[in-house]
């Protein structure tokens, strides 16, 4: 039996350091320059966009044998034009640095700050089947109020459980899914069973003495 | 027994009935990597020093190295069906194993599971592993005699109750039999015992087991075995368990015994833990809070207070020292911790001289405090005198001529030897030591041929139990040599003597 894996990669504490590092520089300059939200578009677009497709793009990023000059000309013939001159220069430090294969990792980093400055949440949701329009914000209003912060939600469908919801908010797991109370039950029911064959062999034991 | 199929359902329903269909609400992370009983865990970030973890395989691990971006876990169980990715789930207690009267008579192993195929411990009764140890105001001075059975070391070096007594000793010195002597001697005092395996072949926890059993000494010992196969973190926290087992008798005011068998072993467990979560090794590459980890453990066991109804745990921690090195790292640490040693030299044991105590660097610092007024008399000044004896021992093989009294000396200390000397598993009472000491001491030997002393020993203590029993009764009630006593004592002897001819085969 194979299970399906549940994170999308393998997880990197290395990389993710880097990536936070380099988000927070990334956003900070962003911020005195007023265009945050802009270059955090276009850094979705690198990523998502020109990144994902090409993987010949992504390989010369993090190539250490492609020099820093031909980077920064790669940068500018490509997204000279189109991205926030902001971004243009931090792809540039990143090439001078040697760091331009970690951009996934920024940009991962980056959203979760950015998150964070504006007071809103990512919450994963896993269903068993999707969720209906009115599911969706009642899930949404109860946790911007139990939380109290704006709340974005990731979802996901995962017909193991049965029925019921996963939420998961950072490393806390809400979970009311019907596949974790069949368990617990169980769990119960087992430790009922042991309980109640030892009280049975103990008065059977003692009715002998 | 047969069960009915509805006594079961009724289980099951009533279980179904209780249910309440709660949002049940975990810390969780994810494992990066895992290997040697070890885990690094993304997330969990809200887990404390010392929590438990679970993993979906069902083992418990807990949260050793809290890190910036990961939170190193030891695993307290099968670590080989655990994968990358898995879900680990913060449990938010610390551990405990069970205690009360459920465990005595069983094989356990660290987590409290049974090894001895007895069936599950069925007790609600559980105790934290890691507690601090009781403070200066809740414990009192040693005083009460923790008797071990053996003449040598009840007559110079005493145990009392609440003193932590270091075994240490090469190889193959004889270091598990003085402790397994000091458990078989419990039989009839009410005192646990505990014995605990860290590092063991199995093969030799299942022939302690066995000789305790067949001295029927396992009617009030819990062996607690985390065998050479278990993981290093079950052999780590073994002797926290062990201890957490006897702290339960030591609050409600009974004595326990506690053996370590041995500490050596759990510091190269923790070596091994450390060096794989990449703690910075030191001495001999041994963590920097080593000292801590035993210091911890050791300092658990106590003499408490009336008002805590003085209650005990003696503890005999065992180390094994390479090629008699008593200066490596761990040795001296433990020997700094513990109340006092015993030490075990190999020469000694081949030449016969068993136990193989080496009289002059073994020490109990706690002394006289824990010997009854009998042992006191008849034993004190042996322990000088038997190193004086080495010493001039030593010097007599050059050959010179002796004067009469240096030859006396060296004939008393070749016949306290020879009487030291006693068989594996064969305590002997109070009474019965104090009776041997006696005659030899007071120089009531002197005139057997050396070879021939434990003979007499032996045939003198039959004899005297089967010609004389109220002065032994009386020796038994009264625990002090009394004029009249020593009288009759001496009186005996001269009897004993008189119809006695040594046999020298």
């Amino acid at each position: 039996m194979t299970e399906a894996i549940k994170h999308d990669t393998v997880l990197d504490p290395g990389a993710e350091q880097v990536g936070k590092t380099y988000a927070r520089a990334l956003i900070g300059a962003a911020l005195s320059a007023g265009v945050a939200d802009d270059v955090l578009r276009q850094l979705n677009t690198l990523v998502d966009g020109y990144l994902a497709s090409s993987e010949k793009l992504t390989a010369a990023f993090a190539s250490p044998r492609i020099d820093q000059n031909e980077k920064n000309r790669v940068i500018d013939r490509l997204f000279g034009s189109e991205f926030h001159p902001v971004l243009v220069k931090f792809l540039k430090v990143m090439a001078k640095r040697d760091r331009l294969g970690f951009v996934g990792a920024v940009r991962t980093a980056a959203v979760s700050i950015n998150d964070e400055m504006q007071g809103r949440l990512v919450a994963e949701v896993r269903t068993a089947v999707p969720m209906d329009e009115a599911t969706r914000a009642a899930v949404v209003s109860r946790l911007s109020s139990t939380m109290n912060k704006q709340v974005r939600l990731v979802e996901t469908i995962d017909p193991d459980l049965i029925g019921g919801m996963v939420v998961r908010v950072g490393d806390t797991v809400f979970d009311s899914s019907v596949a974790n109370q069949i368990d617990k039950m169980s769990r119960r029911a087992r430790d009922g069973f042991s309980r109640e064959l030892l009280k049975r062999f103990e008065s059977f034991a003692g009715s002998n003495s | 027994m047969k069960f009915s199929s509805d006594e079961i359902a009724s289980v099951l329903q009533a279980e179904i009935e209780q249910f309440d269909s709660k949002i049940d609400v975990r810390e969780v992370g994810t494992v990066l990597e895992v290997g040697d009983g070890i885990a690094r865990v993304y997330g969990l970030s809200g887990v404390m020093a010392g929590e438990m973890v679970e993993f979906p395989n069902g083992a418990i691990g807990l949260a050793f190295n809290l890190e910036e971006n990961s939170v190193g876990v030891i695993i307290l169980g099968n670590f080989l069906t655990i994968k990358e990715g898995d879900e680990v789930k913060a449990l938010g207690t610390l551990l405990s194993v069970p205690a009360g009267d459920a465990v005595i008579g069983r094989v356990l192993d660290p987590l409290g599971n049974p090894l001895d195929g007895k069936g599950p411990v069925q007790t609600s009764t559980t105790r934290p592993v890691e507690i601090i140890a009781t403070g200066v105001s809740e414990r009192k001075p040693v005083s009460e005699p923790m008797q071990t059975g053996i003449k040598a070391i009840d007559a110079m070096t005493p145990i009392g109750r609440g003193q932590r007594e270091l075994i240490i000793g090469d190889r193959k010195t004889g270091k598990t039999s003085i402790a397994i002597d000091a458990i078989i001697n419990q039989k009839g005092t009410g005192v646990k015992c505990f014995y605990i395996a860290i590092g063991q072949k199995d093969s030799a926890v299942a022939a302690v087991v066995d000789v305790l059993e067949r001295n029927g000494a396992m009617e009030f010992t819990t062996v607690i075995a985390a065998g050479a196969s278990a993981p290093a973190p079950l052999q780590y926290i073994a002797p926290y368990a062990g201890t957490a087992m006897a702290e339960h008798f030591m609050f409600n005011g009974g004595h326990c015994l506690v053996v370590y068998d041995d500490l050596s072993k759990q510091a190269v467990a923790y070596r091994q833990m450390s060096l794989l979560m990449r703690r910075p090794p030191g001495r001999e590459a041994y963590p920097g809070d080593v000292f801590y980890c035993h210091s911890r453990l050791l300092e658990r066991s106590a003499k408490l207070s009336d008002a805590l109804g003085g209650g005990s745990i003696t503890s005999l921690p065992i180390i094994e020292t390479l090629e008699g090195e008593v200066s490596a790292y761990i040795p001296t640490n433990v020997i700094s911790i513990t109340d006092g040693q015993i030490y075990l030299q190999p020469d000694l044991f081949f030449a016969g001289i068993r136990p193989a105590m080496n009289a002059g660097i073994s020490v109990s610092r706690v002394g006289g405090a824990a010997q009854t007024k009998a042992m006191k008399k008849v034993a004190g000044g042996l322990r000088l005198d038997l190193a004086a004896f080495r010493a001039l021992e030593a010097f007599a093989q050059l050959g010179t001529d002796l004067d009469a009294a240096t030859q006396s000396q060296l004939d008393r200390g070749y016949r306290m030897v020879e009487l030291l000397k006693q068989p594996q598993y064969q305590p002997m009472t109070v009474t019965d030591q104090v009776l041997s000491l006696f005659a030899g001491t007071r120089g009531y030997l002197d005139d057997v041929p050396i070879k021939a002393v434990q003979k007499w020993e032996k045939d003198f203590r039959q004899w005297i139990h089967d010609k004389h029993p109220t002065l032994i009764s009386e020796m038994n009630d009264k625990r002090e040599l009394t004029d009249d006593i020593t009288k009759r004592i001496i009186e005996a002897i001269k009897e004993f003597k008189a119809s006695y001819k040594p046999v020298v085969s």
